[in-house]
């Protein structure tokens, strides 16, 4: 039984209010989300995200790798020259020639990134710990030289032992890095584990962290929340959540869910949330599911009886926020599971006016109707059935 | 440094309502040949147990339920009604044995469904009395369960417990809940009272998955999915998700044949118009997709550098993909499956074309055209031995 009681502490320390101007959102929505396997964006694109990003308030952006050279420079350049507000990372290896090319664009932090997993540096790199180590200490050297703010990011930290991965993060802070970011690579924390590793990090080492984690089993928005909650104080989201394989942290999901559930209101304009995300997904050719947390443009449309009932009542008995919060609309739609309430309500809406027998009535005919149409009813259908209804009964 | 595990393998169950509350997804109705095919998939794919829709809906629901009782599936059946004794009959026309009730239990709830606690109760206790003269098996369900006040909760558990429900659910219908929130409600239940627990969550916030996994961790032991997650709004917990997070996280293996879950997923959202995104977690079709050099190369040493599980473990394939972020080793490797070696230089000059390609293209390229590229390649070096 040791285990619960162990769950129960880190849950109820989870539950201490954490102070907002703490906390800090760095997107990577141009880094690791144009990583995605078959995404591209143009530079003009590029410049459009990092200017929506920085007037919603974002504060820092991880712009790209300069030394992917060409293009990527290029744009990485043109947004280091707009004067943003918000701080801009270019991504490395713990690599000098990366790091140049991150110094030739402009921008005032890196993140060097590196492997810290035994499998990773066994069998990508090729190379031992103690070469990792010294890699680390040499790049953040160099980038310190040049008075850049300096991320060091442990690849693949859920899986790096974790007595090495002490070592790395004690290796990174003596060596003059800012904060440490700890990539969930392959999306493999529960929320528990996080909590766990990242406080045990944070209580040793006192480093800041950020949290870089992915979605491969749905979990990437709780994660990061749970490092929030043992002291990291970074997170790296992508809009959409766009990133490689399942994607990572989305953007509007994380801030949405600090604000309305953990009460840290980041001061984000939110109401751009709706038209950012739609930006990023005609950009990256994601296009967003209908059902997507916080921006899905299904999110607000209600169709079953009691939830229609009980949101009109009071939107806080099904909803957290109101949809113009985040640049959405409230709807309702009729279809097989719509009852009395919700009928006369959008019969209403609509100019008609039926006693409560023909409501009754109608309810049957629409539900029949959507059932042979295998969908919900079109506003039109709405009028011709209630056209019909009222012909045949004159 | 594990957090000790603690899940009982044998107890954990899965109730599925893809019939039920994904088709309640605004806007989508399934077919009754649909409900019969996703109803058969889930049984045989090993989901214990099935809720296939609401009696009370229309005669061609109640029709739609008696053919799946028909099929005398291994899975066993249920049917969702609220907690009013004429909807239980409706459910007792389709020979229903087993049925989900329904009652609101936030304060906010409850002042618009009964007015108060005391009518609820009394509705409860009704409704159960009509289960009881049918025999039916019945599990209670609280909606707005997380929100709801932790004494009421405790009472309707003790009425479940007293009037033999085999279970109650917790809702997290907002999804106002975080992993550990939901760990402290659970827990904190179960340490008063000792009865079976299980929970539905929301992805109001894209927690649903890790909300689900917490209230297992703190001993609730069942969990209701749809599959893709559809439901309303932002949808329910996703079967799929739920099912390998258990698998490859807490090492607790529900014996569910998953190498169908793509096969599973694609008919539901063919059936429900709701389209797999490609980066969908566990079916996504880009979830074995790797373009960038460092993903790649470290794929091809060893998949486990970046993959948890195999491809086909899921009904998926792995890709490489050559776009703008791909490297040498790539192309090395892509152009050996089309049977061509080449060296490190060439590989190095096609990468360079590739990727200033890909980039005029905006996408990654198809096979045909790193083909196109590989030809126009080879002529310009014949051009050049020839001018040399």
């Amino acid at each position: 039984m040791r285990g619960i009681n162990i769950l129960t502490e880190f849950s109820q320390k989870a539950s201490e209010k954490i102070d907002p101007k703490l906390i800090k959102i760095d997107d990577t929505t141009l880094r690791d989300g144009e990583q995605t396997a078959g995404v591209v964006f143009a530079n003009e694109e590029k410049i459009h995200i990092a200017k929506m990003l920085d007037d919603i308030g974002v504060h820092q952006i991880e712009v790209g790798i300069p030394a992917m050279g060409g293009d990527e420079k290029e744009a990485i350049k043109r947004i280091a020259s707009m004067g943003l507000n918000c701080s801009l990372l270019a991504w490395n290896r713990a690599v000098i020639s990366d790091l140049e090319a991150s110094r030739e664009c402009g921008v005032d932090s890196v993140a060097i990134s590196i492997s810290s997993s035994d499998i990773h540096i066994e069998q990508k790199l090729r190379k031992t710990r103690e070469w990792v180590l010294e890699s680390v200490r040499n790049s953040v050297d160099y980038a310190k030289k040049y008075n850049l703010y300096v991320s060091v990011n442990a690849e693949d930290a859920s899986r790096t032992d974790m007595e090495f991965l002490l070592q790395f993060a004690r290796n990174a802070r003596d060596a003059g890095a800012d904060r440490l970011r700890y990539c969930d690579t392959l999306g493999i924390m529960d929320p528990f584990e996080t909590f766990m590793r990242i406080k045990t990090i944070k209580d040793i080492i006192g480093i800041d962290i950020e949290m870089h984690t992915h979605n491969d089993f749905g979990m990437a928005v709780a994660n990061s929340i749970a490092g929030i909650k043992a002291g990291a104080n970074y997170v790296n989201t992508t809009i959409n959540g766009l990133g490689e394989r399942a994607g990572n942290a989305a953007f509007e999901e994380l801030v949405m869910a600090l604000k309305h559930i953990e009460n840290i209101d980041l001061g984000f304009n939110t109401k751009k949330f709706k038209e950012m995300s739609e930006y990023v997904a005609n950009a990256s050719g994601r296009i967003i599911p209908s059902w997507k947390p916080i921006v899905g443009s299904n999110i607000f449309v209600f169709e079953s009886e009691n939830r229609i009932k009980l949101y009109n009542a009071n939107p806080r008995n099904y909803e957290l926020f109101d949809p113009e919060d985040v640049g959405l609309e409230f709807k309702v739609i009729l279809g097989k599971y719509s009852g009395f309430y919700s009928l006369k309500y959008k019969l209403e809406l609509m100019g008609f006016s039926f006693n409560d027998s023909q409501i009754s009535e109608l309810v049957g005919i629409i539900r029949n109707k959507a059932i042979s149409l295998k969908r919900s009813l079109f506003d039109s259908e709405i009028v011709e059935t209630c056209d019909l209804y009222l012909k045949s009964n004159s | 440094m594990d957090t000790e595990k603690n899940i009982d393998d044998e107890k954990i169950n899965i109730i599925d309502s893809t019939l039920r509350s994904g088709e309640q997804t605004a806007g989508v109705v399934f077919s009754k040949n649909e409900k019969i095919r996703i109803a058969k998939m889930l049984d045989e794919i090993g989901i214990p147990e099935i809720e296939v829709g609401v009696p009370s809906n229309s005669e061609h629901e109640r029709d739609i339920i008696k053919a799946i009782i028909n099929l005398k599936l291994s899975s066993r059946i249920f049917g969702y009604c609220e907690a009013d004794p004429k909807e239980v009959d409706y459910a007792i026309q389709c020979g229903l044995k087993n049925i989900v009730i329904t009652v609101f239990t936030s304060n906010g709830h409850i002042k618009e469904k009964y007015n108060n606690r005391r009518t609820l109760i009394s509705k409860l206790k009704d409704t159960i009395k009509e289960l009881k003269n049918n025999e039916i098996n019945y599990i209670i369900s609280a909606e707005d369960g997380t929100r709801a006040d932790l004494e009421l909760l405790l009472q309707i558990i003790h009425i479940a417990k007293n009037k033999g429900a085999f279970r109650v659910r917790i809702c997290d219908s907002v999804g106002a809940f975080d992993p550990f929130k939901t760990f402290l409600r659970i827990n904190t239940i179960l340490s008063t009272v000792d009865f079976p627990i299980e929970v539905h969550t929301k992805n109001n916030f894209g927690m649903a998955t890790a909300n689900g996994l917490a209230a297992i961790r703190a001993g609730a032991s069942s969990i209701m999915t749809t599959v893709n997650g559809i439901a309303e709004g932002t949808g329910n917990t996703a079967l799929e998700e739920i099912v390998m997070a258990l698998k490859y996280l807490e090492d607790v293996d529900l014996g569910i044949n998953t190498s169908r879950f793509r096969e599973l997923s694609e008919y539901v959202a063919k059936a429900s118009s709701r389209a797999i995104p490609v980066w969908k977690a566990i079916v996504g079709t880009n979830v074995f997709a790797h373009e960038s050099g460092i993903h790649a190369d470290g794929v091809l040493k060893n998949p486990r550098n970046y993959e948890v599980f195999d491809p086909s473990e899921v009904g998926l394939t792995r890709q490489l993909v050559v776009g703008k972020h791909s490297g040498s080793h790539t192309i090395l490797h892509k152009f050996k499956e089309f049977g061509i070696e080449l060296t490190d230089v060439e590989a190095n000059e096609i990468l360079a074309m590739t990727r200033a390609m890909s980039v005029d293209l905006k996408r990654p390229l198809f096979d045909k055209e790193l083909m196109y590229i590989y030809r126009d390649y080879i002529d310009s070096k014949n051009e050049e031995n020839t001018e040399a």
